[in-house]
């Protein structure tokens, strides 16, 4: 994709081509429309009260001190929440789960450091600040555990005892079993595998401006989020509203990952304020809050198998995993992909997996790019590694082995999940190459300055979209696979674009223009995108799961078709020809035959808006609307490849180059995949080599809940990554398109942890857990060096 | 993250500073590039109820002069100015080596080196250079001025011997031997050290080095001096053993902590990998 060639500004702009982002111009001008740069001038700001304990309970609340203070105008406890809304409901329910349902403020007991039970609204945020130091709280601290397997141990203190008898919230097994497999495999490789949990940081952190006008039953609220028409149900659930009294707007969103998915507790807080003051009520996320407000990701204990014969070939597979929850429920709640996409890109046959979701003192846990599959890749990827040198033949050779091959598509993969089409092992041979494996173990790993450099491989599979609406109904998500899309056509001959999926940096206003462009023909430049307003757009799903391009996609193709024949019909019956002998070719409408024969896209719009000059049969008007369920999910895959050099005195490590190979499907714009790619990768390395959310086991404290203490990679921490990929075009979905936003989360840590292993093989060293550092690499190497001395 | 009430006052002379730092004793922070001191107000971990500012008072404050044959950095001296100044470069090498691992940009051109000196982050490249180059730290207080060699001025995290009525107005470095090799590991690009050193000495006609001095940060509570492990090495012609041996006797003088970013038993075990390896690159003219 490096080698792209840029749009020649005034060429025609459809699927494919390298078109820059209509978001750019706003965005590089500092002109973008953030919820914190919504400003109504009578605005009170809110600030938030945060339980310091992992667990305690409230045992005294005053706030007369902090009413009292000049500036403060109302302050809300848990009661006050309790008598005025519901319990915020999940959108995605871990399914068979009972309900913990959790109010915007906690009325009696605190589960997580960060919980809140308290919000003021004041003239300033300073004030707001200044009174929540004022409110008087005596706590009762309870026992608390933080740890994911510790909570599940029968002496663990039970954090939802109205609901539960343990801390296991729930149990979902899957998959048809491989107990024949495990007793006939001539090998079985196994281990323990710790993923650590992380977040996402965006760079805007979560925001919201609610204004409520009594005398119109309108609440309008601004709101940083990637699903404005789910967080208006949930809002409207939540305040014993209509739907229709609820507008909430999301553009533009600084970046979204998964972590915005969804009404949060704030947001109903803002919205009590200002609905008991009638004035507009800001919050707007300060970084240290978000690393205990906003939810977690990723932690999970997994405890992985592959069996195989003596010649590499994988027999079964199985997954055993604790998902933590975090203290209570948040709108998406734990990673549910683990338990689909575990067994990966091979061919297997027999296994099983299963998923116990756990409750703790932490911050809850919520979606984040990748959703489950950074961490089965994880486990797996290394476990072949592993199962390669149990069997003596190389990572390389047995992973193409198993790898499923493209006449085996479309296959169906242990938990049902339909892999379409693709070409496993070329992706990874293209890898292979690129690196120069072959040399690589001619050379072997020892460098002259005593270091050892290692190439490591991890393929995966990355499930884009929703298989269908009566799967997700079947989970009790709370929401469908659709998208729906407005085009208007307007007088000055372009067409307004009605989206609800809002805009965080992920280019779906330049996409779908792009598709609309293409199919109905008008200018790309002429394309207006009014994106994320529930007030504007049709009732949509939003912004995740790597699933807008291939809902939206149809839903505009549709959407632009009709548009197209109303326009083509209008314009034959004013130039007097055959509609089926015209063509919209940018701002015109001409005969193909006959260039001068044409009408401006203008006239055209403006006779049918205006209900003048069209013919009796058509009706007024030049508008449509689309709705477009995809049929099946789209599987993008791939293959990466790392190199990596160790200094085995210290366990410092470098990653000197980092070939990911991929494919997602057909390209609706090489810039934005390459865009989407790259800040994935970002995001894969920063949870594989630095970033972590650490809690301490004994006082249940968030330690790396700063900028100061959480190592997100900068630029200069990141290797120069080579992206190569296919294109393989999807049978399942519109133009063929796959999802591509959270592939490059996937293989990163598995790649770099093959690499060292490989350096040192003759230490003959594991790493199971994330994240990988240079201490943890001096351990595991201490360790494999014990290892050999008992043996 | 906004901070909690206090005042702000802008100090219009060094003489102004410390009488606003005797009548609010112990209870007024000094803002000079604020790196530090304005996120610990946001984050309302630091609660004084005066902020003096000396950013007015460059005049005093912001030269980098000879005074004889010593450098003397005003304490409001930018890194980045440390960074420009060709007599820094000419006269203090590491110092200026040691800016690039300092923050970003943006925190180069706010930061100061009094302010880096007088925070004490047992981790701050610009305190360990002070030790490493056996600096002097220039205060004024109500009873005038005072010189504090570096070695009694860290006294541990966040603690210098700086009386609350005292200001620092000038780190001067003497003369010091050439030679140094400095080495950093932070677990990502300019963050607080893992571990950093400082390795300096003077090679002799004879073969053999002088004047050794090996500094430690983020190994102890405060910037150190691996006092045993140069005394080891002074005077003496070196070899890979005497190296060796010398670079273990610098865990005489350090206690690493044991926090987020390395345990303690890490931290142990790089301090005489690095110092050994920097004083072979020191020895061997390499890194």
């Amino acid at each position: 994709m490096a080698d792209t060639l840029p749009h020649v500004a005034g060429a025609p702009v459809g699927v494919g081509t390298p078109v820059t982002r209509k978001e750019d111009d706003r965005l590089l001008r500092g002109d973008g429309r953030f919820t914190d740069d919504v400003r109504p001038a009578d605005a009170l700001h809110m600030a938030v009260g945060r339980c310091p304990f992992p667990h305690a309970r409230i045992a005294h609340l005053d706030t007369s001190a902090a009413e009292r203070l000049d500036g403060v105008r109302h302050i809300l406890v848990g009661a006050d929440v309790v008598a005025a809304t519901s319990v915020i409901s999940p959108l995605r329910p871990t399914p068979g789960t009972p309900d913990l349902p959790y109010y915007a403020l906690a009325p009696e007991v605190c589960v997580y450091e960060g919980h809140a039970f308290v919000s003021v609204a004041a003239t300033s945020r300073h004030i707001a600040e200044d009174a929540i130091d004022l409110v008087e709280v005596e706590w009762e601290p309870l026992p608390h555990v933080t740890d994911t397997l510790a909570a599940l141990a029968p002496e663990a203190t039970v954090l939802h005892p109205a609901q539960l008898d343990s801390n296991l919230l729930s149990t979902n097994p899957m998959g048809p079993g491989a107990d024949a497999e495990l007793a006939a495999a001539d090998v079985i490789v196994e281990d323990v595998f710790r993923v650590n949990r992380v977040t996402g940081l965006p760079m805007e952190p979560r925001a919201v401006v609610a204004e409520w006008r009594p005398g119109a039953r309108r609440l309008t609220v601004h709101c940083a989020t990637q699903v404005p028409h789910l967080v208006r149900m949930q809002l409207a659930e939540t305040l014993h509203l209509d739907e229709g009294e609820v507008r909430v707007i999301a553009s533009d969103v600084g970046g979204g990952y998964g972590l915005k998915l969804g009404a949060y507790p704030e947001d109903v807080l803002a919205c009590l304020h200002s609905m008991r003051l009638v004035r507009p009520v800001k919050w707007a996320e300060d970084r240290q809050e978000h690393f205990r407000a906003t939810t977690h990701a990723r932690e999970s204990v997994h405890r992985f198998r592959i069996a195989a014969t003596q010649t590499g070939r994988i027999l079964a597979i199985t997954d055993t995993y604790a998902a933590d929850l975090g203290g209570q429920y948040s709108s998406f709640g734990p990673a549910q992909l683990s338990s689909y996409t575990y067994p990966g890109p091979y061919r297997v046959t027999a296994g099983h997996v299963e998923r116990q979701v756990v409750v703790t003192n932490k911050t809850p846990i919520g979606a984040y790019r990748g959703y489950g599959q950074p961490e089965v890749n994880f486990a797996r990827e290394r476990l072949m590694d592993r199962l390669a040198r149990e069997v003596g033949i190389d990572p390389l050779e047995v992973r193409l082995m198993n790898l499923l091959t493209p006449e085996e598509l479309p296959f169906t993969n242990l938990s049902g999940a339909i892999y379409d089409s693709g070409d496993y092992p070329r992706c990874l041979r293209m890898a292979a190459d690129a690196v120069d494996y072959s040399g690589h173990r001619v050379r072997g790993t020892v460098r002259p300055d005593g270091r050892r450099t290692g190439i490591g491989f991890s393929s995966f599979i990355e499930r884009t979209g929703y298989p269908s609406a009566k799967f997700l109904a079947d989970r009790r998500s709370r929401y469908g696979t659709h998208e729906s899309l407005t085009l208007r056509a307007n007088r000055t001959g372009g067409i307004d674009l009605f989206t609800g999926v809002s805009t965080m940096g992920q280019g779906s206003e330049t996409t779908i223009a792009q598709v609309c462009a293409q199919v109905h023909g008008v200018d790309f430049a002429r394309i207006t995108v009014h994106a994320g307003d529930t007030g504007a757009s049709p009732l949509n799903t939003g912004g995740f799961s790597s699933r807008t391009m291939i809902a939206a996609a149809g839903a505009v193709r549709i959407a632009a078709s009709e548009l197209r024949a109303k326009t083509l019909r209008i314009a034959a019956y004013r130039l007097a020809v055959d509609p089926e002998d015209l063509t919209i070719d940018g701002q015109v409408v001409r005969l193909r035959d006959d260039p001068a024969c044409a009408i401006s896209l203008a006239e055209v719009h403006e006779a049918a808006i205006f209900g003048r000059g069209i013919p009796d049969e058509e009706d007024p008007g030049l508008e449509a609307t689309a709705h477009y369920e995809p049929p099946a999910a789209a599987f993008a895959f791939g293959s990466a490849a790392a190199v990596v050099t160790v200094d085995p005195e210290t366990g410092d490590f470098d990653v000197d180059r980092f070939v990911f190979v991929h494919d997602s499907g057909t390209v609706v714009n090489p810039l934005i995949v390459e865009g989407q790619v790259r800040g994935a990768l970002a995001q894969g390395f920063g949870a594989a080599l630095g970033e972590e959310l650490r809690y301490d086991r004994d006082t249940g404290q968030l330690v790396s809940g700063s900028m100061l203490d959480y190592f997100a990679p900068t630029a200069a921490d990141l290797p120069e990554w080579e992206l190569l990929h296919t294109e393989v075009a999807s049978p399942v979905t519109p133009f063929g398109v796959r999802g591509v936003g959270e592939t490059g989360t996937i293989p990163p840590a598995a790649a770099i942890a093959n690499a060292i292993c490989d350096a040192l093989s003759d230490m003959n060293l594991d790493i199971t857990s994330l994240p990988i550092t240079p201490e943890s690499v001096w351990r595991a190497i201490a360790a494999a060096s014990a290892g050999e001395g008992m043996s | 993250m906004k901070p909690a009430p206090f005042e702000y006052v802008k100090a219009v002379s060094v003489a102004d500073a410390v009488a606003l730092l005797t009548e609010h004793r112990g209870d007024a922070r000094l803002l000079a590039g604020g790196q530090s001191l304005v996120p610990m107000l946001n984050m309302r971990l630091l609660r004084p109820s005066v902020v003096i500012d000396v950013n007015g008072l460059a005049d005093a404050l912001g030269e980098i002069a000879l005074q004889g044959d010593a450098v003397a950095v005003g304490a409001l001296v930018r890194y980045a100015e440390i960074e420009r100044s060709s007599l820094v470069a000419e006269r203090v090498p590491l110092l200026r080596h040691v800016v690039a691992y300092i923050g970003d940009r943006q925190v180069r051109n706010r930061g100061t080196v009094g302010g880096a000196v007088a925070h004490a982050d047992p981790t701050g490249e610009i305190a360990l250079v002070t030790l490493a180059l056996g600096a002097i730290m220039r205060a004024e207080g109500p009873d005038g001025v005072r010189d504090i060699h570096a070695e009694a001025f860290f006294l541990g995290p966040y603690t210098t011997a700086l009386a609350p009525d005292e200001m620092l107005t000038h780190v001067i470095f003497p003369p010091a031997a050439p030679a140094f090799r400095f080495f950093e590991r932070g677990r990502k690009h300019n963050d607080f050290a893992v571990l950093s050193l400082a390795v300096v000495g003077r090679p002799e006609p004879d073969g053999t080095w002088r004047d050794i001095r090996i500094a430690l940060g983020g190994v102890h509570d405060r910037p150190v001096l691996a006092a045993a492990a140069a005394r080891a090495l002074e005077g003496r012609r070196w070899d890979d053993a005497l190296v060796r041996d010398a670079a273990l006797l610098a865990l005489e003088d350090c206690d690493p902590p044991d926090d987020f970013r390395a345990s303690a038993e890490y931290r142990r075990h790089l301090v005489p990998v690095h110092v050994r390896r920097m004083l072979s690159a020191l020895a061997g003219g390499h890194e």
